[in-house]
């Protein structure tokens, strides 16, 4: 069974590319993530608040894309981002998970 | 086996065993080997029976007191064949012994054993033990009996005996003492079935005088036995003589009739007729039986002795058929003969007393009448003469011999003249017709026989036989008294002068109207041809030979006149050589005399005196110094017990009066002593006591009271009789001297006759009491049991000839003065000797007591005596004494130590919980018992050394003395249960499970160690050995047990978080009814059960295992614990043995840790809190199971926290002895709460260890621990698709744990990454192995394991950042991370703290 993960690109109002992550990263699943992020060419704004778990497999996808996602991240995902360093290579910006 | 003792071994060793249900001996089990070891060995009588019929054995001393003749015959066979006769009264007890393994006790048993040919009376104190077989199965008995048969019959005997010597009255008639002497004789029908006192009667055969036991008249008690019938039933003939006869009692012996066996003749087909004298003489059909069912087959008749004289009569004591005629029993009889006859002789003295001192005052009045009348022309001269002889006698008394005989002759012939003018003037009288007779009817038999009973102690002090044999007369005759003394006296004194052997007898008879009163001796005779001239005055047959010279011829002269006066005649027959007759005839009534001088009776004065015959009687015997006569019937031995005269000692300060004194008493026989002062007189009775002392009361040093005071307080003396003389008159001053204990008392001036008379008197009583005091030491010394009298110092002054037996210290040293020598030595012996101190202290002390103590024999060897003891007062001193008697209980008293040892080593070795501790309480037991420094065993096992255990020291092998290890290593060679002592102890070689077992105690410093002891060692070494292989069983037994119980138990398939733990009590060692469990239930929920049957062993663990069952049956079909504990309920109450089982029983749901509960009167569950609270599960309570079944049990809710943890146990977790249980429950609690953190299993060992009792569980424990929620446990295959299931799965569980979410994300960001490293790394190349993960959470710690089976790659950040990245996040998540690589596989441990 693969983890539950969809993602669904979009259009942020400012016209900046969109992606938005639901369910849960991890190993299974994130070539469906690295698909998504390259099939979106230039920078793109990654919206994980409705992303419960982050692996480092997830981490690594980001990783390759830091240099052009920003991150919107709920706080249950702030400390891996934070302790992976991606926070300090990727503009993060905090999500809400509840107003979603 | 059998080699252990020689005798009964050998005939052991040939009975056909195969022959009995024990078969050949070589194939017995070692219990019953070790058995007949240890009775064979015994020098204890005992007897023992094993299997199936009981089959016999006994030991040597047991073959000696008890079987006799059934030996050896009854080896080997069933018991109850032996002992047949008795298996009605033992085989009761032997199956109680058989059925309960509890001994039996019983104290002088009476049993008819038929040992010695005839069912024969015994006593038996014996104990019966059970026997057990190597499994511990009592399989027969084992007898230690001590026989008591002659304790028992001795004491009877001995109350007989004192039953006899207890009239309290002084003096009897002989009617009344042998009415008094029957009863107690009639008391003890069982030595003296029925008992018959003949006595002989003065004309030959002899009289019934007291039955006891048969009815007088009875064939067998005739009321008199004819003289000389030889055909007589006793055989009164040879008991005249003074011999003692056994009489068979054949009840057919003169009946041959109905017993003839002739065969039958056709021509008698009637029976013969019966005789009916011969059944008269069938004396012995129809005997009283006594005691006993059957009557006596035999009587022994002994003789009434007289000493010196022909018997009083004869006692026919029928004998108890049930014992033989041994010298006990003959010697007990002729006691009892014996105190008849003196009593008889007491009675007959006293009577004589009595008449003769009715007589004295009779002839004081005579003599009066005498003097009065007597004319001064007889009187004046005779006086003048007498008055200065005796004058000149005084004078003269330092004169010469020759002087003072020449005067004797004077005064003696004077004396004569005397009387003479006496009988002169008697015939002046008759022939003046002046004689003033005075006629009353008297019994004339009686009276001539006081008449002859005044020369009776003349006749005997003679040597000569006096017969009188006057039976009453039926018709009173007339005569004057004074005449007819006159008369008999004279004719006894003549009789008495010329008769030198044989007898002298006085016959009173009716024949027709005439009394004949007959005189006859067994004399010289009288030549044919001087017999006409007998009755001539002043006739003297020439060269007769007689006693004396001395005689007037006149004698007889006046006797024929007297009689004539009477109306009566006499004549005389005689044959020279033979003897002679005088035979006296007087009519009966008044007819033939004046009318004027018949009086009625009793107003009649006698005239004369007896005195002046008797004493010139007495003076023609010798009084020399061959000493008395013999045949003196009054005559008591003196002290010493030879015949020499009767001696007196003398004190007086008064030479004069001393010398008189000595003069007076001198005449009259006595051998005299003197003292010129009362301490000299004192010196002189101490040295050697005379039979007497006359003592004047005032003199110096040491006046007369003084000197009787002293005499009295000292034992020796205290008997010697004392007369005192005093010149002080007045009854005050009497009083005084008898208070000082003086016998006697005299005020001079005294009469010399009065003096003699008191002295006489007085040795009389004290020979009198000396037959007491003989009579008493005979009694005394017949006793039995030791008999001692102690002075208020606590001197032995008196001692009987059983102490003597007993302790083997005689009279000869008394007095035998504390510390006595008997005493247990207080240097090698303390505890002994301060049991002796403490005994003799009580012993001083008031009142009466009774103690065991220890002694030791004059050789040696410890006896144990029973003592009892009362405080008395000395009657002749007044002084306090004590009297004790005690009994040599040696045997008694190591029989129940014997039984004691036993029986707390065997109580020791039966609370044992293993093989070890069986052989330390024994050593304990043995050191205490012989308080010994040591005890040590060495089983030499298998080991390079032997095994060491001891008890007092601590010891290793090597750090044993040389010598000590060599004795030990001795042992080894020696046959196995023979104790070897040496110097300071005692060893012996015994069987251990595991060796031989060398066992040795130290006693210390050359302490004693018996022959009883080490009979004792061995029987307690054999129990040991038994013992040590039951322990082994039991320590095999023990294992299979638990091994068993957690079988049953199961190997727990438990679900996540739970612990569970069983352990068996240490002691008894078996398995109980404890139980735990978990059911899986449908939903995912699991029941819990934690249960506690009633009782232990195999029936508890039956009931556990229906219980578990039906309550995990019943959890399946119903979750609620309340409805299936009520259902249980109705279960157990179908159960034996499942009522008031307890039990909770839990629904537990484990997501949400909410939980159901019931109790059936079980212990609340402990719920420790994270918070480090601690609560109870205590609601849902009721009673336990099926105590009301069918009632409505309650239930309870909880929900258990997350990380908290529920314990469920048993009580034997929190239930000890004088503790109440919330302070067990408590310390529970809090050993939870301590371990909070620690993984449950971890936590249970913990539990157990730290709650357990210093000597183990004492009851079985079952322990049940559940955290809340269980670790979770998944396993998945090396698959990428399964990490989201798994972390959902996580992510449920760290739910459960009620932990932040932030920290639940990061627990599963680590987990993730390492199941993603398990899976990319671990598991490249072989994808779908499996993973493994684990969670666990206590309170404040997460723990988290994954492991794969694959290799990971150490992290290379460089070459690929983002998987050094998975285990940098790892490190950064949790607080703890440890990546363990191996061979096959990794494992990542993670903990995190949560709290």
């Amino acid at each position: 069974m693969t983890t539950p993960l969809t993602l669904t690109p979009g259009v942020r109002p400012d016209g900046a590319a969109l992606l938005t992550a639901a369910g849960e990263i991890d190993m299974s699943n994130t070539a469906a993530l690295e698909a998504a992020l390259e099939s979106t060419p230039g920078p793109v704004v990654l919206d994980l608040t409705s992303v419960e778990y982050l692996d480092s497999a997830g981490l690594s996808v980001l990783f390759a894309h830091a240099d052009h996602i920003t991150l919107i991240a709920n706080p249950l995902l702030t400390p891996v981002l934070t302790i992976s360093g991606l926070a300090d290579i990727a503009t993060v910006h905090d999500g809400d998970l509840d107003a979603r | 086996m059998f080699a252990a003792e020689d005798e009964v071994g050998r005939d052991l060793a040939l009975v056909d065993w195969r022959a009995t249900p024990l078969g050949p001996p070589e194939e017995w089990p070692q219990s019953l080997q070790t058995a007949v070891s240890i009775l064979l060995s015994s020098r204890f009588s005992m007897w023992m029976a094993w299997g199936p019929e009981l089959t016999f054995f006994c030991n040597a001393a047991y073959r000696r007191d008890t079987l006799g003749r059934k030996y050896p015959w009854a080896l080997g066979r069933p018991a109850s064949e032996v002992w047949a006769e008795i298996w009605d009264d033992i085989g009761p007890r032997i199956d109680t012994v058989l059925a309960t393994g509890k001994a039996t006790w019983d104290e002088a048993l009476l049993l008819f054993l038929e040992r010695a040919g005839y069912p024969e009376e015994s006593y038996h104190t014996f104990s019966y033990s059970p026997l057990r077989d190597d499994s511990g199965t009592v399989v027969g008995m084992l007898c230690v009996v001590s026989e008591e048969t002659e304790r028992v019959i001795g004491e009877r005997r001995m109350a007989t005996l004192r039953d006899l010597g207890s009239d309290p009255s002084v003096v009897r008639t002989e009617q009344e003492m042998l009415a008094f002497a029957c009863r107690q004789l009639g008391r003890n029908p069982h030595d003296l079935p029925f008992t018959l006192t003949y006595l002989f009667q003065d004309g030959g055969g002899a009289r019934l005088a007291g039955v006891t036991g048969i009815s007088a008249g009875h064939p067998a008690a005739p009321l008199t036995l004819p003289a000389d019938a030889p055909d007589a039933v006793w055989p009164a003939t040879a008991l005249a003589r003074g011999e003692s006869v056994i009489v068979p009692l054949d009840p057919a012996s003169l009946d041959p009739a109905p017993l003839d066996p002739a065969p039958l003749d056709p021509a008698s087909l009637d029976p013969a007729p019966l005789d009916p004298a011969s059944l008269d003489r069938a004396p012995f059909a129809g005997l009283p039986a006594g005691g006993w069912p059957e009557p006596p087959t035999q009587a022994l008749v002994v003789p009434l002795l007289q000493q010196g004289s022909a018997p009083y009569g004869f006692v026919v004591a029928a004998l108890n058929r049930y014992r033989p005629l041994d010298e006990a029993y003959r010697g007990f009889i002729e006691l009892a003969a014996g105190h008849v006859a003196a009593g008889v002789a007491s009675a007959r003295s006293y009577q004589a007393q009595q008449r003769r001192a009715e007589e004295l005052a009779e002839l004081d009045r005579a003599k009066t009448v005498f003097f009065s009348n007597i004319s001064h022309e007889f009187r004046t001269p005779l006086t003048l003469i007498m008055g200065p002889v005796e004058e000149l006698r005084g004078r003269l008394q330092g004169a010469d011999a020759q002087v003072r005989e020449e005067l004797e002759v004077i005064r003696r012939n004077g004396l004569r003249l005397g009387k003479l003018v006496n009988t002169l003037l008697d015939f002046s009288r008759i022939e003046a017709g002046r004689m003033q007779a005075s006629y009353e009817p008297v019994d004339l038999a009686a009276v001539t026989a006081e008449l002859a009973s005044l020369f009776r102690s003349a006749v005997d002090k003679a040597g000569l036989d006096f017969r009188v044999d006057c039976p009453p007369m039926d018709e009173p005759v007339y005569i004057d008294r004074g005449m007819w003394e006159k008369v008999m006296l004279n004719l006894l004194s003549n009789a008495l002068k010329f008769t030198f052997e044989g007898a002298i007898g006085v016959t009173a008879r009716r024949e027709d109207d005439h009394a004949v009163v007959t005189v006859i001796d067994t004399g010289i005779g009288v030549p044919a041809e001087e017999v006409p001239r007998l009755f001539e005055r002043f006739h003297r047959i020439e060269n007769a030979r007689s006693r004396s010279n001395e005689g007037s011829g006149i004698g007889l002269a006046l006797v024929q006149e007297l009689v004539g006066l009477h109306g009566g005649t006499i004549s005389a027959d005689s044959a020279e050589g033979a003897g002679t007759r005088f035979t006296i005839r007087l009519p009966y009534g008044s007819a033939h005399l004046p009318a004027e001088a018949i009086t009625t009776a009793g107003t009649g004065a006698g005239a004369t005196t007896a005195d002046p015959y008797v004493e010139e009687a007495l003076r023609w015997l010798p009084v020399d110094d061959t000493g008395e006569p013999t045949g003196d019937t009054m005559r008591m031995p003196s002290h010493d017990g030879s015949t020499a005269p009767a001696r007196v000692l003398v004190a007086d300060d008064n030479a004069d009066m001393r010398e008189y004194l000595v003069r007076l008493l001198q005449g009259a026989g006595y051998v005299v002593s003197t003292a010129g002062d009362g301490m000299e007189a004192l010196d002189a009775v101490r040295a050697d006591a005379p039979d007497l002392v006359v003592s004047d009361v005032m003199m110096p040093r040491l006046d007369g009271l003084s000197l009787v005071a002293a005499l009295r307080s000292d034992p020796r003396t205290a008997a010697v009789p004392v007369v005192l003389l005093s010149a002080r008159a007045g009854q005050e001053a009497s009083i005084e001297g008898l208070q000082a204990g003086a016998d006697d008392y005299l005020v001079k001036p005294f009469a010399a006759a009065e003096l003699l008379a008191r002295v006489r008197a007085n040795m009389d009583m004290a020979r009198l009491r000396q037959h007491q005091a003989r009579w008493r030491s005979a009694l005394v010394d017949s006793l039995q049991e030791a008999f001692f009298v102690c002075d208020e110092q606590g001197a032995v002054v008196e001692i009987n000839s059983a102490f003597t037996d007993i302790l083997g210290y005689g009279p000869e040293d008394l007095p035998y003065t504390p510390i006595h020598p008997w005493w247990p030595d207080a240097a090698t012996d303390p505890a002994a000797h301060q049991q002796v101190a403490d005994a003799f202290s009580g012993l001083l002390g008031p009142g009466q007591g009774s103690y065991t103590i220890p002694v030791t024999h004059r050789d040696g060897h410890r006896l144990w005596v029973s003592v009892t003891f009362n405080q008395a007062q000395d009657p002749d001193t007044g002084r306090h004494v004590v009297v004790g008697t005690f009994r040599d209980v040696t045997a008694e008293h190591y029989a129940i130590q014997r039984e004691s040892a036993l029986a707390s080593l065997s109580t020791s070795l039966s609370q044992a919980g293993s093989l070890s501790d069986a052989l330390t309480g024994a050593l304990r037991e043995l050191r205490s018992l012989w308080r010994a420094r040591s005890v040590l065993a060495a089983v030499f096992d298998h080991g390079e050394e032997p095994t060491l255990t001891a008890a007092g020291e601590s010891v290793d092998w090597h750090g044993l003395p040389g010598d000590r290890r060599r004795a030990l290593t001795d042992l080894l060679r020696r046959p196995l249960l023979t104790p070897v002592a040496d110097r300071d102890g005692v060893g012996i070689l015994l069987e251990h499970p595991e060796g031989q077992l060398a066992l040795w105690v130290d006693l210390g410093d050359h302490r004693p160690f018996t022959g009883e002891d080490q009979v004792l060692l061995s029987l307690l070494a054999g129990r040991l050995a038994q013992g040590l292989v039951r322990a082994h069983q039991i320590d095999q037994q023990r294992e299979t047990a638990i091994a068993l119980q957690r079988a049953i138990l199961g190997p727990a398939q438990l679900p996540e978080g739970f612990a569970v733990r069983y352990e068996p009590a240490t002691r008894p060692l078996e398995v109980g009814g404890d139980w735990y469990d978990t059911i899986a239930l449908p939903g995912g929920r699991i029941g819990i059960v934690v249960g506690d049957c009633v009782g232990r062993g195999v029936e508890a663990a039956a009931v556990m295992g229906q219980l578990r069952s039906a309550c995990r049956a019943l959890l399946l079909q119903d979750d609620s614990p309340a409805r299936v504990l009520m259902a249980l309920d109705q279960f157990a109450a179908g159960v034996p043995g499942a009522r008031c089982t307890t039990v909770f029983c839990a629904v537990l749901d484990p997501e949400t840790g909410r939980l159901s509960y019931s109790s059936a009167g079980h212990p609340p569950g402990i719920l420790a809190l994270p918070d480090g609270s601690t609560g109870l599960l205590d609601g849902g309570r009721s009673v336990p199971l099926a105590v009301r079944p069918g009632a409505t049990r309650p239930e309870s809710e909880t929900i258990i926290p997350a990380r908290a943890t529920l314990m469920l146990y048993t009580d034997g977790l929190v239930e000890r002895r004088r503790r109440p249980l919330y302070s067990g429950i408590d310390q529970a609690s809090q050993a939870v709460q301590d371990g909070r953190n620690v993984a449950v299993d971890d936590l249970a060992t913990q539990v157990m260890i730290r709650l357990a009792p210093a000597g183990g569980y004492d009851d079985d424990v079952a322990l049940l621990l559940y955290r809340h929620p269980a670790p979770l446990e998944m396993t998945f295959p090396a698959e990428s698709s399964q990490l989201a299931p798994v972390r959902k799965a996580l992510r449920s569980w760290l739910g459960q744990c009620d932990l932040p979410a932030q920290i639940v994300q990061n627990i599963l960001v680590a987990a993730g990454e390492a199941c993603a490293n398990a899976i990319e790394h671990g598991h490249r190349h072989t994808p779908g192995d499996i993973v493994r993960l684990r969670a666990e959470a206590s309170v404040d710690n997460l723990r988290l394991t994954v492991a794969d089976t694959g290799r990971w790659k150490s992290p290379e950040p460089e070459a690929n950042a983002h998987r050094g990245r998975g285990v940098a996040l790892m490190r950064a998540m949790m607080q703890q991370v440890t990546i363990t690589p191996g061979p096959y596989g990794t494992t990542v441990d993670m903990q995190m703290r949560i709290a």
